[in-house]
């Protein structure tokens, strides 16, 4: 019988991302017509695990075998040889914007292609129509992909996976923009094609769905496999948490300097965030306390954080400080490339650009001792590490163009600092840097609210924690929370 | 500087520290020019006497100062081709309103002395308009300066009803004609307007923000920088400055042309791409503009003292043009290792 033989076996997988090992020799195995769940906290290896399984990421190491293909990986593309064995979903829904929806499922799709690699039209878009049938979804495939929800979006990029025929599919938290209906419906797909004996490799943050779709499944951790192919049935949330979290007890060093007598520095007052709730929510920030922002991506702590920051104007509700005055706010944006720094200035001028209006003296024209004085400082603060404060940022190092970003924040001498995603991309030397950074800026009386992702960064750094989850605040943590409840509640489970 | 860091990165040699601060400060078209102005003394004895070499300077002020206009827009990755539309309307518009409509006027006869600001606040309304388009209304430039420059063509001929009009004022026309200490007062208008805009690019609060949103909008953006109000200013700024621009032609002429300023804005392109002003925005020096522009200025002399036939001078131009971006995009690239667009 050919399904004792697993379709797809994955030996001895290690991937290295500059300084940081991601993946640590792995061995991974999939069975014919099952869904593995592929389970881990943020950093742990999943997404590059799955990632090399596709191709998107060449592995260093080890081979690869899915189905009759075989790959020996040594860090070279090998994409194109596994393209008709598997396909892989990601998080975020890689659509053509301008093409329609017909267009986006057929592409690249022989089953619509005739001579000379043109294009049926109208076996296309009867093809698509039946699709769309077949998952009762009511849009019309001329409809152009970019004019539709995020959901819906998800949804197509999984059907366009799904209608390649291939053996094997990969869903990386697929469900991630999905309403309550659209999940089910995509747990209905999966299971039917289950029933076909296509098999899956589901990852989701929400232990819930794994426990309703999943039949086995694999937990990582640092880069190495903990728990390797466990029946579904013989976990629990509070087994998977252990497992996912490790022995090491991650010793807090988090220290306390929020002055709760002093006026509150900034308050939301009944924001609207996104996805839209009636009651909008309610947000205050003490001097020398540092916050955090958690939930899942998608749930509006992103959005609170830009209305705090004032890059975002709440459609309801207000953002105010002490005495009606804002605070002067310094912002880290959550992506450094796209709106961080500016990469062909130099680390002076990209200092200086956050607090122009201070160090400009008569008419406007900039003060240059000041400007040399003020952004040494900052350098020295933030220990900016480059060959001169004129060489171009674009040149640095990640740790420390985010290092010039901060120095930008606080150029403006801010009494609030918004981070977003303050350590992403970062080595580790350096995030121990910026840590130490933040629990400075709060112990000199400013207000720090930090969006995160990262379990470690909160439990190192926050002294409260605010969930966010589909627009709403829904728990809060203060003083000595544990680990385990942050991952519980960050993963969504309680 | 360094001292304010606590490690050093690869500290480079003192050369490759003075080829960066070379081509960074905009200089690298300079030793090009000494070398043509060298080889135009020995080939044309009349090149380097003080008469042609003002008349040099006379020429470029015009070119100057809508280059000069253009590169407010181009450092924040901006365009703006309605400047050469500019150059011709302001100043015709503003000579009908003051001559009689004997002389080709619209009827309403403004005093005279009204003449500069007419032209300068049509020049500026124009500007405004644009920048609306962008920032408001969210035009590609391309597109929404394209379609104003040949509006603009349009409106010189509906206003003047396709006459030039000759002597309109000497409000209108001192600042292209008359000379002050020897010097045509136009070039000491390019001068005074180069010098003050170039420290405001490299000193002022208004050019930093510029170079800051040209490198990466979204991060000015987050940096507190007034993106939208910059953007819109920079593009009033240009069109003032095409109109300035448009007064010295006409003062040089002494007579607003229907066909005044065709062309310009071509001129004006190559002048800061030559000049190291990347069209990818974020880059470019004053020095390394006015570079441009007198290159643009000797060549044309030359090949004219040198009496080429007048299609070989365009086209030797244009040949000119592509090398001196080719010879910039190589130098820049070379000294900082970042690719810039040109």
């Amino acid at each position: 019988m050919e399904n004792i033989r697993p379709i797809v076996e994955m030996r001895n997988i290690s991937k290295t991302f500059g300084s940081t090992r991601a993946l640590k020799g792995v061995d991974f195995t999939v069975m014919h017509g099952e869904v593995h769940a592929l389970l881990g906290r943020n950093g742990a290896g999943k997404s590059t695990l799955v990632s090399t399984m596709s191709g998107l990421v060449a592995s260093d190491t080890g081979t690869i075998r899915i189905d009759n293909t075989e790959v020996v990986a040594n860090g070279l593309p090998y994409a194109a040889k596994i393209r008709n064995d598997i396909a892989h979903v990601q998080q975020t829904p890689q659509l053509f914007n301008l093409l329609t929806v017909a267009e986006n499922l057929f592409l690249e799709n022989p089953l619509v292609q005739k001579k000379f690699g043109m294009v049926s039209h109208s076996l296309m878009l009867s093809k698509a129509r039946a699709l769309l049938d077949k998952w009762n979804m009511d849009i019309r495939a001329e409809a152009l992909a970019g004019e539709l929800s995020a959901g819906i979006r998800q949804l197509l990029e999984i059907m366009k996976a799904l209608s390649r025929g291939v053996p094997v599919i990969i869903l990386d938290e697929p469900t991630a923009a999905l309403s309550n209906a659209e999940k089910k419906m995509l747990f209905e797909q999966v299971k039917s094609l289950k029933a076909l004996g296509i098999s899956f490799i589901y990852i989701s943050h929400h232990l819930d769905e794994i426990f309703e779709v999943a039949d086995t499944v694999t937990i990582l951790r640092d880069g190495l496999v903990v728990k390797e192919r466990e029946a579904v049935g013989n976990l629990n949330v509070e087994l998977i948490a252990d497992l996912m979290m490790g022995e090491k007890t991650a010793r807090s060093v988090r220290s306390d300097h929020t002055r709760y007598d002093a006026p509150v520095l900034l308050e939301a007052k009944g924001v609207g965030l996104y996805p839209v709730t009636e009651a909008g929510v309610d947000f205050q920030v003490r001097p020398g306390e540092i916050v955090a922002l958690a939930g899942p991506v998608g749930g509006g702590k992103e959005a609170l954080a830009m209305m705090l920051s004032g890059q975002l104007t709440p459609y309801k509700g207000k953002i105010s400080g002490a005495n009606d005055t804002l605070p002067t706010i310094g912002l880290v944006p959550t992506d450094r490339h796209a709106s961080g720094y500016v990469g062909i200035l130099g680390v002076r001028e990209n200092v200086a650009i956050g607090g122009l209006d201070l160090l400009s003296g008569t008419f406007g024209f900039i003060d240059r001792k000041k400007e040399a004085a003020h952004v040494g400082t900052l350098a020295r603060q933030t220990n900016v590490i480059a060959a001169s404060l004129e060489q171009a940022v674009s040149q640095l190092s990640g740790g420390n163009q985010q290092k010039v970003v901060f120095a930008r924040a606080l150029c403006h001498n801010p009494q609030v600092v918004v981070a977003l995603s303050p350590t992403r991309g970062v080595d580790v030397g350096a995030k121990e840097q910026l840590y130490a950074l933040l629990r400075d800026l709060a112990s000199k009386g400013l207000g720090v609210v930090v969006v995160s992702d990262e379990e470690d960064e909160i439990a190192q750094l926050a002294n409260r924690v605010v969930i966010v989850f589909e627009g709403k605040i829904v728990a809060e943590l203060r003083g000595d929370y544990t680990m385990k409840d942050l991952i519980l509640r960050m993963e969504g489970v309680i | 500087m360094s001292s304010a860091t606590p490690t050093k990165a690869a500290a480079p040699t003192r050369m490759q520290a003075f080829g960066t601060a070379f081509v960074s400060g905009g200089y690298t078209m300079y030793p090009v020019l000494l070398a043509l102005v060298i080889v135009g003394a020995v080939v044309a004895p009349r090149f380097a006497t003080s008469t042609n070499l003002i008349n040099i300077l006379e020429q470029i002020s015009v070119l100057g100062l809508t280059t000069i206009g253009l590169t407010f827009v181009v450092l924040i990755g901006r365009l703006d081709l309605s400047l050469e539309g500019i150059v011709g309307f302001a100043p015709m518009f503003a000579a009908v309103c003051l001559v009689p409509a004997a002389a080709g006027g619209i009827g309403i006869e403004l005093p005279s002395w009204m003449g500069l600001l007419i032209a300068l606040g049509v020049a500026g309304v124009i500007g405004f308009f644009n920048g609306f388009m962008v920032v408001r209304v969210g035009l590609n430039p391309f597109i929404s300066t394209l379609g104003l420059l040949v509006l603009l063509r349009g409106g010189v001929l509906i206003v003047s009803n396709g006459r030039s009009i000759y002597s309109p004022g000497p409000a209108l026309t001192y600042l292209g004609s008359a000379k002050l200490f020897g010097l045509p007062v136009s070039v000491l208008v390019f001068g005074v307007v180069a010098t003050i805009v170039g420290l405001v690019f490299k000193y002022h609060r208004y050019g930093r923000a510029l170079y800051a949103i040209g490198g990466n909008e979204d991060a000015a953006r987050a940096a507190g920088i007034n993106v939208d109000r910059v953007i819109w200013s920079a593009f009033v700024f240009a069109a003032l400055l095409a109109g300035l621009a448009g007064i010295l032609m006409t003062g040089r002429l002494d007579s607003a042309v229907t066909t005044q300023g065709q062309g310009i804005i071509f001129s004006a392109f190559a002048a800061a791409v030559i000049g190291g002003v990347s069209l990818g925005g974020g880059r470019g020096t004053m020095v390394g503009l006015v570079s441009g522009v007198l290159l643009i200025g000797v060549i044309n002399n030359l090949l004219t003292l040198a009496q080429v036939p007048s299609f070989y001078v365009q086209a030797s131009t244009g040949a000119v043009i592509i090398i001196a971006a080719v010879l910039t995009t190589i130098a820049s690239r070379r000294s900082s290792g970042v690719k810039t667009r040109t």
